[in-house]
């Protein structure tokens, strides 16, 4: 209980951790080999974090309202999929992005309406979703990989705006700014955490629990459409491998970001900084030549260690408002 | 700035419902005009009527005092008006109109301001986001924080909230947050104000701040419904009282008609002539053995800045008492001696024995219970019922072991009475016993397997009280033991206490009720600053006597 007082403040500044992770892995993979700050290996790694961020952002408001999206991951792949087979049919590129980018609202509001009708905790229905839209996707695309022709929509990713910042991390960024508004600046945003902070006072608020859960759930479906759309803009074709265990990344950056699985907060810029720190690690490993099959062994690490460490904080909170 | 007729959310283009802003002149049209009328209000809870056709008219102007014993229907009543439970029958007009409320925001937006009677507040947010929940003052979707800062700073300065807009409320005292609760019902634009026990964790000169804002709103013609189980507040505030019992109206009266005996017999019905019978029991001032050490022993305990060099002793069979406004230090020297606040120096000794308690657990161990301030945080368990609550820390086997104990018995023996986790659960002995504490406490629930939080307020309180009473403790250390609590119940209460100190039992009371420190303990230590000021035996001290040592 006697905790010096920096690692209590460290504990307490909740994005400090992964900045200072980020900070340190970059120091050890660049000593290990020095090909990590190359700029191809730093755009991977941008590029990477950019798309994991923006569903990770979306994924933060779900956790702050105390809840979860498991489906985030199987909307990336159809909205790929769907942005592929509609570029294929010779639909122009505008429509095709406001297509997939539709796909998430509807997907989104799917489960949103299915918590809400049904009164099922978010992460049973979104289970279900998951599944369902898997199912969907190998119907559509008979479990064959669609390539993507369109030369243009790569580039909206994966070119370097100026030369030096790929597209892909201004995309992020606007997402990341509008998110912050959105979750700090207006109603929506505020009542989102008061629904994950006490439900009973949102409800004596006059907040309207119901619409505010299928907003929370139309936007993350809108990120991770999103996130799918540059995936597949990066990889050049879609198949349902597509945001595949993307759902345990997106909780995984929110939970590392300082986020607390209990609801109430979010730390949009710490989901940001975590997103930069899992896409480090892994390119890190990857330069290292440590066998890609240990990934997820360190990935699970990091998220027990991200989870420890938001006990312990929960721990000198609840203390702290006895002691302090 | 803060009032009922106009407010910041006056040209906030969030709820600025066009009918809202006819209220700019809200006295218009005389001062007793009918703001609400309830007639024949009915609710039942799994077919259990709780109200059985209940009227209410609340005017414009007008303080109307809804009183009646513990589980009466008041918070009911109130929960119909505000939207947040549908009448079974009856109806329900707003300026002269029928409404059904479906919901809180209907009632709000209908001009009906409720401060309910446990706490609504996000702990995970700051006092202004609080304060302005579902009501934020917004341009072009974004929120203006600064006027809501704004106005935040001068209602939380008229509340005498010593606090920045910012501060996260889960870290302030229970009392700070009822401040908090009440300024979000102030803020906006409002008709009809109804407050549930809004003072049941104020101290007097908080109250009376309140009382101060009641009154302003009252000239401003806002029509007020006022629920409180202390009789010297209703009578010193309302024009008129409206008394329930067992969910039906049994008068409705102006002030000047009636005195608090009649309110009284009013609220116990038959049960009145009970009343005033329990005699003051003779205080044990002459600990039970005086040559034991003290249960409780604290000496020159420090704790963080705010508790310096306490010093107090309760003897087994004593009943002491902590006076002190809020921020003395009063509930923090309780939460210490429990665990719950680090103890920078000094000791602290049950049964003579020094002890390092870092955890309630240990508190537990070493025979100390507490019974919480704040039931909602850190009492009840919602999820379990009625009976799981009070037999939590039931243990059959300890009264038998205490009397071996007694006899000679050492410390371990002490320490094996603590149940196990794998002791067997004997249903039939925890039935029996609480039955006896439902009983004696007059706990009124219709069935033991109800959720707790399906009892009423003051009911939930008594259930808690009984779980301290079954766990057998040496120490029992009670936090403002009747919150909540009706006159009839306060007194079953009292004379419980009574009785756990004839056992042998040391208590020690913190209280901001001077009459039931006076009422209840043989000595009192009166804090201020975090500091023990004084000790005053409560024979021959008056109420004014104490008041004037904790205002120092
Ligand atoms: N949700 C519920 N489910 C079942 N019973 C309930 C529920 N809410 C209230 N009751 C019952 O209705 C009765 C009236 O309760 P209510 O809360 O209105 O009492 P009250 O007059 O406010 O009492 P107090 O002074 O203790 O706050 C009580 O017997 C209570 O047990
Ligand atoms: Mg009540």
């Amino acid at each position: 209980m006697a905790m010096p007082g920096a690692i209590k403040r460290m504990l307490a500044a909740e994005s400090a951790a992964a900045l200072l992770a980020l900070i340190a892995v970059f120091v050890i993979f660049s000593a290990i080999n020095e090909r990590f700050l190359s700029t191809l290996n730093i755009d991977g790694i941008v590029v990477s974090a950019s798309i994991s961020a923006i569903t990770g952002l979306g994924m933060t408001l779900i956790i702050a309202m105390r809840g979860l999206d498991l489906s985030v991951g199987s909307i990336m792949g159809f909205a790929a999929i769907a942005a592929a087979e509609l570029l294929s049919h010779g639909v122009p590129l505008w429509l095709v992005i406001v297509s997939g980018l539709a796909v998430g609202v509807g997907l989104g509001l799917c489960n949103g309406l299915l918590i809400i009708l049904l009164r099922l905790p978010s992460f049973v229905a979104t289970l279900a979703t998951l599944s369902m839209i898997l199912g969907g996707e190998l119907l559509i695309t008979h479990g064959e990989t669609v390539t993507i022709h369109s030369a243009l929509f790569s580039r909206i990713v994966i070119s370097n705006i100026g030369g030096c910042v790929p597209a892909a991390a201004v995309i992020a960024i606007l997402v990341f700014v509008l998110i912050w508004l959105i979750f700090h600046r207006t109603p929506f945003g505020r009542h989102v955490v008061a629904i994950g902070g006490d439900i009973r006072a949102a409800v004596g608020a006059g907040i309207n629990i119901r619409r505010v859960t299928v907003g929370a759930f139309i936007l993350v479906g809108v990120c991770a459409a999103l996130s799918g759309l540059m995936t597949g803009a990066e990889l050049q074709n879609a198949d349902s491998t597509i945001g595949a265990g993307a759902e345990l990344t997106a909780i995984a950056v929110v939970v590392v970001g300082g986020t607390s699985l209990v609801g109430g907060r979010g730390n949009l810029f710490g989901t940001v900084c975590a997103s930069l720190l899992l896409a480090s690690i892994q390119a890190g490993l990857n330069v290292a030549n440590v066998s890609s099959l240990y990934e997820d062994l360190v990935f699970g690490s990091i998220l027990i260690v991200a989870l420890m460490v938001d006990g312990l904080r929960r721990g000198t909170r609840r203390r702290g408002m006895l002691v302090v | 700035m803060v009032s009922g007729a106009g407010g910041l959310a006056n040209g906030s283009d969030t709820h600025s419902d066009t009918h809202l802003d006819t209220w700019a002149t809200p006295s218009e049209g005389g001062q007793s005009e009918v703001l609400v009328r309830a007639t024949g209000m009915r609710k039942h809870f799994d077919g259990v009527e709780v109200l059985h056709g209940v009227d209410l008219e609340l005017r414009s102007g007008q303080v109307h005092a809804l009183l009646g014993e513990n589980g009466a229907g008041k918070s009911t009543i109130i929960n119909l008006l505000s939207g947040r439970l549908r009448p079974d029958g009856g109806q329900i007009e707003v300026y002269g109109a029928p409404v059904e409320f479906r919901n809180p925001l209907a009632a709000r937006r209908a001009g009906i301001s409720v401060i309910a009677q446990e706490l609504e507040l996000v702990p995970t947010l700051s006092i202004v986001e609080n304060v302005f929940l579902g009501v934020e003052p917004t341009r072009h979707w974004l929120i203006r924080w600064a006027d809501a800062r704004r106005t935040v700073v001068t209602v939380l300065e008229e509340l005498g909230v010593n606090a920045k807009p910012d501060q996260i409320v889960g870290s302030m005292s229970i009392a700070d947050q009822q401040l908090v609760e009440i300024a979000k019902a102030i803020v906006g634009q409002f008709r009809v104000l109804i407050m549930d026990e809004p003072t049941s964790a104020l101290n007097l000169s908080d109250t009376q701040r309140l009382f101060k804002i009641v009154r302003r709103l009252r000239a401003t013609g806002v029509a007020i419904l006022y629920v409180s189980h202390r009789l010297w507040e209703v009578f010193d505030l309302a024009d008129r009282i409206t008394v329930l019992r067992d969910g039906q109206r049994i008068l409705s009266t102006g002030i000047a008609e009636i005195d608090v005996d009649g309110v009284i017999r009013a609220m116990l019905g038959s049960k009145s002539s009970l009343m005033g019978m329990a005699a003051r029991p003779s205080r044990a001032t002459v600990p039970a053995a005086p040559t034991a050490p003290p249960a409780l022993a604290l000496d020159a305990v420090q704790s963080g800045e705010v508790l310096h060099d306490i010093s107090l002793s309760v003897h087994a069979g004593q009943v002491i008492g902590l006076a002190g406004v809020l921020g003395s230090g009063r509930t923090e020297l309780v939460e210490a001696i429990y665990g719950l606040r680090r103890i920078d120096a000094g000791t602290v000794r049950l049964n003579g024995k020094a002890v390092e308690l870092r955890e309630p657990k240990e508190a537990l161990r070493h025979g100390a219970f507490l019974l919480p301030e704040d039931r909602k945080l850190e009492g009840i368990f919602g999820h379990f019922d009625v009976r799981e609550n009070v037999i939590l820390s039931f243990d059959p086997s300890a009264k038998k072991v205490r009397k071996s104990s007694e006899s000679g018995g050492s410390e371990t023996a002490t320490l094996q009475r603590r149940r196990s986790g794998l002791t067997p659960i004997h249903l039939q002995t925890e039935r029996k016993a609480f039955e006896t504490m439902r009983k004696a406490l007059g706990i009124r629930c219709s069935r033991p397997e109800d959720r707790i939080t399906a009892l009423s307020g003051g009911n939930q309180q008594k259930a808690l009280f009984a779980r301290a009473a079954l766990s057998h403790p040496n120490v029992l250390l009670l936090s403002e033991p009747t919150r909540g609590v009706d006159v009839g119940a306060k007194e079953e209460i009292y004379s419980a206490i009574d009785r756990f100190a004839e056992q042998g039992i040391a208590v020690l009371v913190s209280s901001s009720e001077l009459s039931e420190l006076l009422r209840l303990s043989a000595h009192i230590y009166v804090l201020r600053a975090g500091r023990i000021v004084a000790q005053v035996s409560a024979e021959g001290t008056s109420e004014g006597d104490i008041l004037k040592l904790m205002a120092g």
